[in-house]
């Protein structure tokens, strides 16, 4: 996505020493390469804007009768009710400004959860490749890469019965394995680095060589690969809620869609436009700025360019 | 031969994960799953015919000898008895698996054809205004939900506020017009999603193959652009291409239906299954479990063939 010609204009109109200092390390490179993708970042300001607003909805600044029943049924847009109201008379505004807290709620749980088990469980099947350490971490993701995710997901929900972070757990179990899968190869390849030869020559502990010598270095991958699970999440979410299976209390913008399945056959599209505008927006701004961050973070892609 | 012998091989490696899979589904679906005791029984059940009724359901046997009794039940390929309609599960399957494969071949195959030749335009075209707006359109398919796409779909084509040309709900066929009739929408939003996640692959794909020694030589030799990307670009990336689409196959046999299914009443093999998890009818859930895991590993050693297809120097070891 990123372009390629605007980069090179500007590389030749800074000093030498200038370039020289950006491109030192591979994170001053990756923020030098990512400040100068237009698209990315206008994908991470949309996505700091949602957050603002996400955050505000926390705190109670706004967005704190979503759930009143005061208004007329189905009331259209007025200055009033800013997106109309819902067929019990809910002001859908306040609603779908309060879903993108649960949105950023399902999202970074999902993320840095399924990240961290994602880095562990790939860390140990790397490191102790051939093993059969890394054979049951290879048939555990298997395993779970093979059952059909929405089944799972029905599964876990009522093997929990109503439990309302159901969804949550369901998703973790099954978004670690690609980030497992990613993490492991890149493991393999740095376990024969000197720097591990070195470490383990002086009697470095197995386990300080695997979570303070070896993840660090896999830590662009967990990076790309959380803003990717973020967006599965919330994606996922939205079939989910219409599941019934998805967010149990509160509102989200998939219960606000699965609701309004009713509603568009009689002409009221409201709730399903505004919930759908706000749904794609933060999903296409994370994406913009996702494929930003890993055409930055990836060595491989600066070669292709 | 030796691709029998290598089938045999693989099959039986497969063992452990088709024990994993149906292990962790038993435990999550069958035994933590809906209790079905007092559905059965009438008003005011004694102390006997509760007990009558969970020996019948099988709850009172120890976890491991039910699932003892399940795996003996899939090397048979007999599990009985819907628990709900007590119409047998082979019987059941034979009427669904057919209907959600008409349902989705369409949009599964359109989805990775177009997808592989929107990927070509792109990967030919690099950087230019042609792969620009097709990776634009791609990222938006990405970011746009199924179901949004599928409602949105629905208004424009099946409602009174748009063309209101095609049934909203339901599955009556009994001809092929009336087939195309049904299966339009879900097949055009299935196309339209499943386009943004294929051309993205594609064109990386291909974008990769693209920039190798022997493509710029052929170029060199002048090779005519429709020979260069088929022969020189496309077959040489088809192993990337097979391994996606080879394992998006079980997946949405069984669950990528589940969601247009269930939105246009369709009775497929996806909504009986997402039914029997709510309504905990274990005959069903056993057999679906279990097939899927099969078809994992036959997707596993098909898969592993097909790269010996498409490229000889690819060994079974």
């Amino acid at each position: 996505m990123s372009t390629a010609a605007p980069e090179v204009v500007d590389a030749r109109t800074e000093t030498a020493e200038q370039a020289i200092d950006h491109r030192e390390t591979i994170w001053g490179k990756a923020v030098y390469k990512l400040r100068r993708d237009r698209l990315g970042m206008i994908g991470l300001g949309v996505v700091l804007l949602y957050f603002v607003m996400a955050v505000g909805v926390w705190l109670g600044l706004w967005a704190t009768e979503w759930g009143d029943v005061e208004g007329p049924k189905w009331a259209p847009m007025s200055s009033e009710y800013w997106f109309g109201t819902n067929i019990i008379g809910q002001d859908i505004f306040q609603r779908t400004i309060y879903s993108t807290k649960t949105a950023f709620e399902v999202g970074l749980v999902v993320a840095v959860l399924s990240t961290i088990i994602g880095a562990i469980l790939g860390a140990l099947a790397g490191f102790f490749s051939g093993t059969w350490i890394d054979e049951i971490i290879l048939w555990l993701k298997g395993v779970l890469d093979s059952i059909p995710f929405y089944l799972f997901v029905a599964a876990v929900a009522f093997a929990l019965s109503g439990n309302p972070y159901a969804m949550h757990i369901a998703m973790v179990s099954t978004f670690w394995t690609t980030t497992g899968r990613l993490v492991r190869g890149e493991v393999i390849k740095l376990k024969n680095f000197e720097f591990v030869e070195a470490a383990r020559a002086i009697g470095v502990p197995q386990v300080t060589i695997i979570f303070r010598h070896i993840l660090p270095n896999t830590f662009h991958i967990l990076l790309v690969q959380a803003t990717i699970v973020f967006v599965a999440a919330i994606k996922s979410e939205v079939i989910l809620s219409f599941l019934g299976l998805g967010v149990q209390d509160g509102v989200s913008w998939g219960l606000m869609i699965s609701e309004s399945t009713q509603e568009v056959l009689a002409g009221f599209f409201n709730n399903f436009l505004w919930a759908s505008v706000f749904l794609f927006g933060l999903v296409m701004a994370f994406n913009m700025f996702s494929d930003a961050l890993q055409d930055a973070l990836d060595p491989r892609k600066v070669a292709s360019e | 031969m030796e691709v029998l012998q290598y089938a045999i091989r693989k099959l039986i490696g497969g063992i452990p994960l088709i024990l994993g899979v149906t292990f962790i589904s038993f435990l999550l679906m069958v035994y933590f799953g809906p209790d079905k005791t007092y559905e059965l029984l009438g008003k005011n059940p004694t102390e006997e015919q509760i007990a009558e009724i969970r020996h019948e359901l099988g709850y009172d046997k120890p976890f491991l000898v039910r699932y003892g009794e399940y795996l003996k039940e899939m090397a048979t390929l007999d599990f009985g008895a819907s628990d709900s309609t007590g119409e047998p599960v082979s019987k059941i399957l034979g009427r669904t698996v057919p209907i959600s494969l008409a349902l989705i071949t369409p949009g599964f195959v359109l989805g990775n054809v177009l997808g592989i030749l929107l990927a070509l335009i792109a990967a030919y075209h690099r950087s230019g205004f042609i792969d620009k707006f097709i990776m634009g359109f791609s990222v938006v398919g990405m970011s746009i939900s199924f179901l949004i796409v599928v409602i949105g779909f629905q208004i424009i084509f099946s409602s009174s506020y748009g063309l209101n040309a095609f049934p909203v709900r339901g599955w009556n066929v009994n001809s092929f017009p009336d087939y195309l009739r049904y299966i339009t929408v879900p097949t055009l939003a299935t196309v339209f999603v499943a386009l943004g996640y294929n051309t993205r692959f594609y064109r990386a794909v291909l974008v990769e193959e693209m920039t190798r020694d022997h493509v710029r030589t052929a170029k060199a030799f002048g090779t005519r652009p429709g020979k260069l990307l088929y022969k020189n670009i496309l077959k040489n990336s088809l192993i990337p291409i097979i391994t996606r689409i080879m394992f998006s196959i079980p997946l949405v046999v069984v669950s990528g239906s589940l969601i247009i299914e269930s939105y246009f009443g369709i009775p497929g093999i996806g909504k009986i299954t997402f039914d029997a998890i709510t309504t905990g009818d274990q005959p069903i859930l056993k057999a679906v479990v279990g097939l899927t895991a099969v078809l994992f590993v036959v997707t596993l050693l098909v898969t592993d063939i097909l790269y010996r297809v498409v490229d000889p120097r690819v060994s079974l070891k």
